[in-house]
């Protein structure tokens, strides 16, 4: 009883559209945010070494790959920022109760995060722009910005984890109501992070294999030479995920674990997923191994992205069986804003035609074809 | 008081202002600036003044490290604040508007791709396309502040919404269109004033051109600030129209500071950007900045207090407490029935100390913004907790208490330790003079002036002399429910009445 008093009462406004529908957007859009986080994390560490390791002329396909990185990585944290509020908004409708609650206790570190993501942000624009000057400095920077967007992905687990711990919360409230805690009493913390770590590297790695293969015809040989490290790279970091993910299973309490083992819904997802990612290792070790590495490395690619989406649900089956039987989203009420919902599907439907159309204009034009505005002594940007 | 409180030292309040106020600084040049962009480029190539195409190439790498970094994450940082600190009212106002926020976050994403794409490909795309770019920018950045103008107005002005909660009376309330048009106004200023900026680095041929340019944008927008600016607060509820009629030092500097920075933004813009564009150099230029935040600052400042003490006025206080919530407390009390109290003692100071935090942190310190022990110096526990019940009349900023009577007890011993010396407590027959006011002021001065504007006392102690105030003292609390028992000593009783009766009936008053 004791446990249920202090989870606070959710609003008296019902739910604005029916859960499934909020939980739809939400699995959607954390989906895509996790994506562009893993090319956020792996292009950063990736562009700094591969900058430092091109310094030696022996290396210049790294000279390359960090160049092309570079000019992706401030869009990827855009990305990240942005789809990261669309699943912050969703999740604050259906959890915010909850998720509230977790970022007062941990208030000052949720706060830093903010300032962590400025940080890290414009070191990854610093490397965007200095890494052909300055390729030592700006490396240095981008480990930094990578530093720091470990740390808050770090936050970021504390506080998912918090967010389903109600019996812990009033213990850290009162013993530092200052908002300095972190959820270091939860068992699953570690292997979580690590688990969500490791998956961006290796999401990441299989990105960077499609990549090769878009490279294949211009230069065949960099093509291959991304295909076969980055394939051999994404298996070896899955078999990591596999010793993790283990720890991770075993880390839950025992009535979230059991979904997994013995319900035949989260134990078939569970299954696929596992299935998904050897399917996924296995095409990108042949990708890095046969003359046309392309249609393996779509496939890997593909199965990868399944594999991504199964554990989103999982994720989603965990949080919901950890708050069992304390707090279930079903039994919300709800009021629909029709008129409003469906306007907002226009917008969404216009917003994805608006992008479609904005990349369709760069995509069709060739680099060299704007009117270069630059002359009598002006600068460059 | 359904959540835990964040206490970080310094009123959550303030720490909202501080992250809202450089937030939407940069994001209303987000919107003006992408329309001083495009307009720019579109009238540069028309001219084939490659000069200054190259100047708006490079703004535009300003304009894009600036507000896509610091711009967006400072949004994403209101969002966290406002849960840390309001988690009641974000709660509401996620559950009230969540479709609006999904709306204004589409328009946020295309802004930040178009954003993106237009910085990045001035060499890859031909001059149509590149504008055509630079437009969805423009219209996705003001369609993200139509949407999210409807949700910051609501909470002063919720009109029918406090009826029917229904999506749209709370969307299109009596504030919205002139908040939109005093924004927009404001956007356009500021594309000026930022354009000011990048600038400085240009020969100064071009510089004085550009000088020019920012100029008559920052002119066009600050002549329409005082207009729109009038028509907001013609729609101001009635009682956020009495405080900026009010002698309350917050409101009066504030409206001071907007209408002073304002004038002097337009009086630079005048002098320095159109008489003499030469003279715009770089130490004008963080002037100029400066001055335009501080309007920016006071328009934001005044905003926020006209509304105490509410955060969604009719609906939920200024201190995350609902309204409707606050009878309950009444009759049960707070403690064992907020999850959120540690003390064990429900008489005790510390559990006092732990009902300030809950009611009154999220405006109020101890020691330093708003501190409260400045405000209840020489107040005793006695007074301290007859207060309370009538605490919502003292300058009309304040939420009702919610509590019973043994947590009015514990609050009152709690605000009567703050100041355990009480300077009144030296008082003698010798001082009684100069204290009187003193006392005046600590007793009746939360609620009452003698001749001031707020319930002026003078009419009812004119004609008056010491002995008729005094003997009325014992009676205070029977003329009005509203009126808490004199509870002062026997001198502070003589040197109130004294003081009174000689301030209603002196000439100039008070």
């Amino acid at each position: 009883m004791m446990i249920l008093f202090q989870i606070p009462q959710v609003d008296p406004m019902p739910l604005p559209g029916p859960v499934w529908l909020l939980k739809t957007l939400l699995i959607t859009v954390f989906t895509l945010h996790l994506l562009a986080m893993n090319c956020t994390l792996g292009a950063g560490l990736t562009a700094a070494f591969s900058a430092l390791r091109g310094r030696s002329a022996g290396h210049p396909f790294s000279k390359r790959l960090a160049g092309e990185l570079a000019a992706m990585m401030p869009a990827f944290v855009a990305f990240t920022i942005s789809l990261g509020v669309a699943a912050l908004l969703f999740v604050q409708v259906l959890y915010g109760n909850l998720l509230y609650t977790s970022s007062i206790l941990l208030g000052a570190v949720w706060l830093s995060a903010l300032a962590l993501v400025v940080v890290g942000y414009y070191g990854y624009y610093y490397f965007s722009m200095r890494h052909a000057v300055n390729t030592r400095t700006a490396s240095v920077v981008a480990l930094v910005a990578f530093g720091c967007f470990l740390t808050i992905a770090f936050i970021l687990v504390n506080n998912m984890t918090l967010m389903l711990a109600p019996e812990r919360w009033f213990g850290m409230y009162k013993a530092h109501p200052n908002g300095w805690n972190l959820n270091l009493a939860e068992h699953s913390l570690v292997p979580r992070y690590l688990h969500v770590i490791f998956g961006a590297f290796t999401v990441f790695s299989a990105i960077l294999v499609h990549l090769g293969t878009h490279k294949l015809k211009k230069d065949r040989e960099y093509g291959l030479w991304i295909i076969r490290r980055a394939g051999m790279a994404f298996a070896m970091l899955t078999g990591v995920q596999f010793v993790v993910g283990t720890w991770f299973l075993l880390a839950l309490p025992r009535k979230v674990a059991v979904i997994f083992l013995m319900d035949p819904v989260g134990g078939a997802i569970f299954g696929f997923s596992l299935v998904f990612a050897l399917a996924a290792m296995v095409l990108m070790l042949v990708a890095g191994a046969v003359e046309n590495p392309a249609p393996a490395a779509h496939s890997g690619l593909l199965a990868t992205l399944i594999t991504l989406v199964l554990m989103v649900v999982m994720r989603d089956m965990v949080r919901t069986a950890y708050l069992q039987p304390h707090f279930n989203v079903s039994q919300l009420a709800v009021k629909s804003q029709v008129s409003v919902i469906l306007l907002f599907l226009v917008v969404f439907a216009g917003g994805l035609a608006t992008l479609g159309y904005m990349v369709g204009l760069v995509m069709r034009a060739k680099p060299g074809t704007g009117e270069r505005p630059l002359a009598s002594g002006a600068g460059s940007v | 008081m359904n959540y835990p409180v964040w206490q970080l030292g310094i009123p959550g309040g303030l720490l909202i202002a501080l992250v809202a106020v450089t937030h939407v600084f940069v994001s209303h040049f987000a919107v003006g600036g992408g329309a001083f962009l495009v307009l720019t480029e579109r009238r540069a190539r028309a001219a084939g003044d490659v000069e200054m195409l190259g100047w708006i190439r490079r703004h535009s790498k300003f304009f894009a490290l600036l507000t896509l970094v610091f711009g967006a994450v400072s949004g994403v940082g209101i969002w966290f604040t406002i849960g840390l600190v309001s988690p009641e009212a974000t709660a509401s106002l996620i559950h009230s508007f969540l479709w609006a926020w999904a709306i204004e976050w589409v328009f946020f994403f295309v802004e930040i791709a178009a954003a993106i794409i237009y910085y990045s490909t001035w060499d890859r795309l031909d001059a149509k396309a590149h504008m055509m770019i630079g437009w969805i920018y423009f219209w996705s950045a003001f369609m993200s502040l139509v949407v999210i103008n409807g949700i910051i107005t609501y909470m002063l002005t919720p009109g029918r919404w406090l009826q029917t909660h229904e999506f749209w009376d709370g969307f299109f309330n009596p504030t919205y269109l002139p908040s939109l048009f005093i924004r927009t106004a404001m956007c356009i200023v500021l594309a000026g004033v930022f354009g000011l900026i990048t600038a400085m680095r240009e020969p100064a041929e071009l510089r004085a051109r550009v000088v020019r340019l920012a100029g008559k944008w920052m002119l066009t927008g600050s002549v329409m600030l005082p207009l729109f600016g009038w028509w907001y607060f013609a729609k101001f509820p009635d009682f956020a129209k009495a405080y900026t009629g009010s002698a309350m030092t917050g409101i009066k500097h504030t409206i001071r500071g907007g209408i002073g920075f304002t004038a002097l933004v337009l009086l630079m813009t005048l002098i320095f950007a159109l008489w003499k564009p030469r003279w715009m150099r770089t130490p004008v230029v963080a002037v100029v900045v400066v001055f335009a935040f501080c309007m920016m600052a006071s328009g934001e400042y005044l905003r926020e207090f006209v509304r105490k003490p509410w955060v969604i006025n009719g609906y939920i206080y200024a201190n995350d407490v609902r309204v409707d919530s606050i009878e309950g407390y009444k009759a049960k009390g707070v403690f064992g029935n907020a999850s959120w109290v540690t003390a064990t003692d429900p008489q005790s100071v510390e559990y006092g100390h732990e009902l300030f935090v809950l009611q009154c942190s999220k405006c109020h310190s101890v020691d330093g913004y708003r501190s409260m022990r400045l405000r209840v110096r020489n107040w005793d526990a006695t007074f301290a907790t007859n207060m309370l019940p009538h605490i919502e009349l003292t300058r009309g900023t304040m939420p009702r208490f919610a509590g019973n009577e043994q947590d009015r007890a514990a609050l009152g011993a709690y605000l009567g330790s703050l100041n355990p010396h009480p300077e009144i407590v030296r008082l003698n027959e010798a001082s009684i003079d100069n204290v009187g006011k003193q006392v005046f002021e600590t007793r009746c001065g939360s609620c009452h002036t003698i001749d001031g504007k707020v319930r002026p006392l003078k009419a009812a102690f004119a004609g008056s002399d010491a002995a008729q105030v005094e003997a009325l003292l014992p009676a205070l609390s029977s003329m009005s429910d509203n009126m808490p028992p004199f509870t002062g000593s026997e001198l502070e009783a003589k040197a109130l009445a004294h003081y009174a009766a000689m301030a209603a009936n002196s000439q100039a008053g008070r």
